[in-house]
């Protein structure tokens, strides 16, 4: 037991710094703004998805391995990186049509 | 991570200690928390063998959850068991309340990290209830992700027929190729009683290859499907099993 609690402190205490700036995204009328977005290749840094919307929407990535639920009126924090330089795609999971954005790694 | 997730899944480990061990092949990652989004799955197995006394095993779940909050996601199972060898029949064994506590955002840290707690109530008569607990890793590594299960299991309660803890464990290594389609390895393996170890070749161990992916449908949500075969690597494991998952995820 106490080797599995260490093994879980080692696990939190290890990882990339983070940029110092996070970068920011909207939800509004069910649609990413910006809908192309530029954040820093090669770091992890942290994307703060804020949802203008009355109803909930999922950010969504399969390129970024994420998805999480973005209450109305509410910010969330996402994770990423380090990215390679190159384009990655994500959605709102509850609006597909609309909600389509590319995040481009520089 | 707020320290209410951490006392919560401290908690549930806690009261779920005395409980048993019931062994099923699928992974379970940290990351499948979908607040607000009720889940229905389906799990299978089937096992077979050139001894037709040790052939011929099957399992089946049917499961509903639901994502409560952004760190705990809870699953009421229904749980169907066939026994290997000739004339067996299939029938319901177990009613399992599975948990699944996110301790890490994903990405923040170097792991992703989540813990995992279930209680089994046997549906048959004379058969043990059962619990298992353990930590939930996963790592996303270049574009694969690692994802690694760790249980210790137990029966409990008046028909319980062993005092100890089991050993069990899991692991995914997944390259993300597309989203309808990923392939991955997996491996399950069973120790046995953790204080009484015995020979590898005595333990379960099954490796296999696996396809993995999902397909969004729109308002009705996301359909996931995983598939694959497992090799029995030692003389307690069938020579080959069958697995698949079916998974709908409905935002509500």
């Amino acid at each position: 037991m106490r080797f599995l609690l260490a093994s879980c402190a080692a696990l939190l205490a290890a990882g990339s710094a983070l940029a110092d700036d996070a970068v920011h995204l909207s939800i509004r009328d069910h649609k990413y703004e910006p809908a192309r977005i530029e954040v820093p290749a090669g770091v992890k840094f942290k994307l703060l998805v804020k949802n203008e919307d009355p109803t909930p929407e999922e950010f969504e990535s399969f390129d970024l391995k994420r998805e999480k639920v973005v209450p109305p009126g509410q910010e969330i924090a996402v994770f990423l990186g380090p990215l390679d330089a190159g384009e990655y795609k994500f959605v709102g999971d509850f609006h597909q049509d609309t909600a389509q954005g590319v995040m481009v790694a520089k | 991570m707020s320290l209410s997730r951490w006392i919560a899944g401290a908690a549930l480990v806690a009261l779920s200690l005395p409980i048993a061990a019931r062994a099923d092949y699928h992974l379970r990652s940290p990351d499948e928390i979908d607040e607000g989004e009720l889940e229905l799955e389906h799990n299978g197995a089937a096992g077979f063998d050139r001894n037709a006394v040790n052939s011929n095993a099957r399992s089946f779940t049917a499961e509903i959850g639901y994502g409560v909050n952004s760190w705990w996601h809870p699953e009421l199972e229904l749980g169907f068991e066939r026994a290997p060898g000739p004339g067996q029949s299939t029938n319901a064994n177990q009613v399992v309340w599975e948990n699944i506590f996110r301790l890490t955002e994903p990405g923040e840290y170097w792991a992703d990290l989540g813990i995992y707690a279930e209680y089994g109530f046997s549906t048959v008569g004379h058969a043990a209830d059962s619990t298992l607990f353990g930590p939930l890793i996963e790592k996303d590594i270049g574009p694969t992700t690692q994802t690694l299960n760790l249980f210790l299991g137990k029966n409990v309660g008046p028909n319980q027929d062993n005092h100890g803890y089991d050993l069990s464990y899991a692991w995914q290594g997944r390259y993300n190729l597309w989203r309808a389609f990923s392939p991955a390895v997996e491996v399950y393996g069973d120790a046995g009683q953790i204080d009484r170890i015995g020979k590898f070749q005595d333990q379960q161990f099954l490796v296999g290859p696996v396809a993995v992916g999902s397909f969004l449908i729109g308002p009705l949500g996301k359909f996931k499907y995983e598939t694959g075969y497992l090799f029995g690597a030692t003389r307690a494991s069938a020579n080959g099993t069958v697995r698949w998952k079916l998974e709908l995820e409905i935002p509500i």
